[in-house]
């Protein structure tokens, strides 16, 4: 088993590499719906066939460290990217998206591959039900920031009237700030939900007599996950009650991305 | 190869010289009928565009096809002389076959890369058929340049991008609203190229248009016309098609076209204030000296929008103070905007040239292989072989149940067999060369190829010598 999770464990970066290739010619190209998605399906599928081997292997999703977490994020991303390709029939956004999941693979994939080596491999129990929400809302604002960035290069260049090399191979504008406010509203809604089992989890410590030491990489986890979702807090009430303009909406779900993503990085290395 | 063609195009005549040789409309097929009355032609077919008129023919004598042709126009179009031969090309053989794959691929039209030519071909190729002048030949050959305008279309850049105004508008509203089925339009001004333009942005999707102009009566004009038919032809070529070169409608074919669905209505321009805050797009066309959209009396109103607008301003003096442009939410773009999106994009279509050209030529290159192929000689020579060798595999089949003074009777037997066996092949082929039409003679041949898997054994040869 073992054997066969250090293959799919670097065979999944490999693929996502591969795939985000493929999108950077549909991109060069200009193939605005070509859709030829058998690659993502089997990226799909290698995946999970991946997390359900881990499951067996170790008793839970990979999702004890920060860094592991990754892959569980990389795979929620591939299905939400495909769900999205299939609606709007648009491939050109993927190169973007693919290339972000690489990057998370292979940073996952290269951690993973030191735990299965050493068969140190830690599992969360209830704490599941706490970090599974928070991966769905990280990947979802994951996008909503990927699709933001899109839309303010998009509207800088039609209004600096720059007609080169991105001009027409992006999806339409107002398609990109659809998509990345759509995408920030699922994010905060995972997020509302992860501030709630968050809680409950803290609640049953308490209840059992026990107390969750607070440590600084749990003390990080709660700044961050706060940070989040008062960022999107924010955006939606922003976006709903001041009628803020898409690019102040986008530009403020990039950023806030942005920080979360300095905030990991930080609590990271820190830690 | 008998296979011409004889044409006039924008490339050897104005527009003035071509408008008395087109044969739009039923002269075409009046041609097409006189042809095969007057067996002239073995095979016809006539190509009549905006920007060539074109007959495509294999000819059954040996009579002046140019004079006839000529003559054909003269009659049809009431001249009093025929048009002038030196305006007129003729292409014989394998360049007839280039030329043609050439139009196809939309090489040789004013606006390089455009996709009507390949539905005016399949137009002419349909007429040619329904009046039995295209047949064996040009079926092969049309079907095999519709094939070179499709791998051009797919498999190059050629035809991608706006090359007009109107055009490059309309594509820059597609980078700003993906579905345009709920989106509307607001034309300030009647002026044709914002017509173009609107017109453009109807056949994307667009179903709601108003239209705001100094004098009512001509906005209402508009409304009517931009609500009418649907007009799926080409915004780019529509601009630089002549009207008297255009294919007129049959009578009381406009009223059985589908409409379009979309709801006008005509507004002064004092009421755009009332509009602005709801449209998605502004075309601007008037002939005002001073802006008609300006910041100091619309820019609150768009300002408190939270929705996308996209205007284009394409009047010169411009109609659209430059200050809105600068709002959150607004994408301005002027006339010389459109002409550099225009001028990008002839320069990106003749960059793919080199790789069109090469499609043809490749395309071309498998044609004449193809008809060489179907030569009466060489043909009889393959069937000769393909039953020489059928003889062979048998008698090394069955060879070894024989004696050796059996073998040399069967060898005999089986020789004498064959050879009767084709006798009567061989003397029909021999009497299609000498008697049949070209059509006939090729269909025959292609059908023996066919039959006896002869192309193959050809290949083999081929292999073998190389």
């Amino acid at each position: 088993m073992d054997m066969l999770l250090s293959i799919l464990n670097w065979l999944l970066p490999l693929i996502y590499l591969a795939l985000a290739i493929d999108y950077g010619a549909t991109f060069i190209l200009r193939q605005r719906t070509h859709v030829r998605n058998s690659g993502v399906v089997l990226a799909i599928g290698v995946h999970a066939v991946f997390l359900v081997c881990w499951g067996m292997r170790y008793g839970g999703l990979p999702l004890a460290e920060n860094v592991e977490i990754l892959s569980v994020v990389a795979f929620s991303s591939v299905v939400v990217y495909f769900a999205i390709e299939l609606i709007t029939r648009d491939r050109r956004a993927g190169l973007f998206v693919f290339l972000l999941i690489f990057l998370m693979q292979y940073t996952a994939s290269t951690f993973l591959a030191g735990e299965i080596a050493q068969g140190l491999v830690a599992t969360r129990g209830w704490g599941t039900l706490h970090v599974l929400p928070a991966v769905f809302a990280y990947t979802a604002l994951a996008f909503a920031a990927i699709y933001a960035a899109l839309y303010l290069i998009g509207q800088r260049n039609l209004k600096h009237h720059n007609f080169g090399l991105l001009f027409d191979r992006l999806p339409p504008l107002d398609l990109l700030g659809r998509m990345s406010f759509q995408a920030l509203m699922v994010g905060f809604a995972f997020m509302t939900a992860t501030m709630i089992t968050g809680g409950a989890l803290f609640h049953r410590y308490g209840s059992g007599g026990g107390t969750l030491p607070m440590e600084p990489k749990l003390l990080a986890k709660i700044i961050i996950g706060s940070a989040a979702w008062i960022i999107c807090a924010v955006d939606v009430f922003g976006k709903y009650v001041l009628k803020w303009s898409i690019a102040r909406v986008a530009s403020i779900a990039l950023a806030g991305f942005l920080i979360i993503a300095a905030l990991f990085v930080t609590s990271f290395a820190l830690s | 190869m008998k296979l011409s063609v004889i044409g006039i195009s924008h490339r050897t005549a104005p527009v003035e010289v071509r408008e008395t040789c087109a044969l739009t409309g039923d002269l075409t097929a009046k041609f097409l009928q006189a042809a095969h009355t007057e067996n002239v032609f073995e095979e016809a077919l006539l190509l009549d565009t905006c920007n060539r008129t074109e007959l495509y023919f294999l000819a059954a004598g040996a009579g002046d096809c140019m004079e006839n042709f000529l003559t054909h126009i003269k009659t049809l179009k009431g001249l009093d002389a025929a048009p002038d031969k030196s305006a007129f090309y003729y292409h014989q053989g394998q360049r007839a076959i280039e030329h043609l794959f050439t139009v196809a691929a939309a090489l040789d039209s004013q606006i390089v890369g455009e996709h009507q030519i390949l539905g005016q071909l399949k137009d002419a190729y349909k007429l040619a058929s329904e009046e039995r002048t295209a047949r064996f030949l040009l079926n092969k050959l049309m079907h095999r340049a519709f094939r070179v305008g499709k791998r051009t279309q797919n498999e190059t850049q050629l035809g991608r991008g706006s090359v007009s105004v109107a055009s490059a508008a309309s594509d820059l509203a597609a980078q700003i609203f993906a579905d345009m089925s709920d989106k509307s339009v607001l034309l300030v001004g009647a002026g044709q190229t914002a017509q173009a333009a609107a017109k453009g942005l109807i056949s994307s999707g667009v179903r709601r248009v108003i239209v705001a102009n100094r004098t009512l009566s001509r906005a209402e004009e508009l409304t009517t016309e931009l609500a009418g038919p649907v007009d799926q032809s080409d915004n780019d070529d529509q601009i630089r098609c002549p009207a008297a070169l255009r294919h007129s409608d049959p009578p009381g074919d406009a009223a059985d076209k589908p409409q379009n669905g979309v709801q006008a209505r005509a507004i002064s321009l004092d009421q755009i204030g009332e509009v602005i805050g709801s449209v998605d797009m502004v075309i601007c066309s008037t002939g005002s000296s001073d802006p008609v959209l300006t910041y100091d009396a619309l820019g609150d109103i768009i300002a408190r929008r939270s929705k996308l607008l996209y205007i284009v301003d394409i009047a010169v003096p411009r109609d659209v103070d430059p200050k809105l442009g600068d709002l959150a939410n607004v994408f301005l773009h002027n006339l010389n905007d459109l002409d550099s999106v225009v001028a990008r994009n002839i320069e990106r279509r003749c960059q793919e040239i080199p790789r069109a050209k090469a499609i043809v030529e490749l395309e071309v290159d498998k044609f004449v292989k193809w008809y060489d192929s179907l030569q009466v000689a060489s043909t009889i020579t393959l069937l000769n072989k393909r039953f020489e060798l059928l003889r062979a595999a048998e008698i090394k089949r069955y060879g070894g149940k024989f004696t050796d003074a059996d073998t040399e009777q069967l060898e005999l037997f089986t020789q004498s067999l064959c050879k009767k066996m084709l006798h009567r092949p061989i003397v029909y082929l021999r009497e299609l060369a000498q008697n049949a039409s070209l059509s006939d003679q090729l269909l025959a041949v292609e059908t023996i190829r066919r039959m006896y898997e002869l192309d193959e054994l050809q290949d083999d040869d081929l292999e073998q010598d190389k």
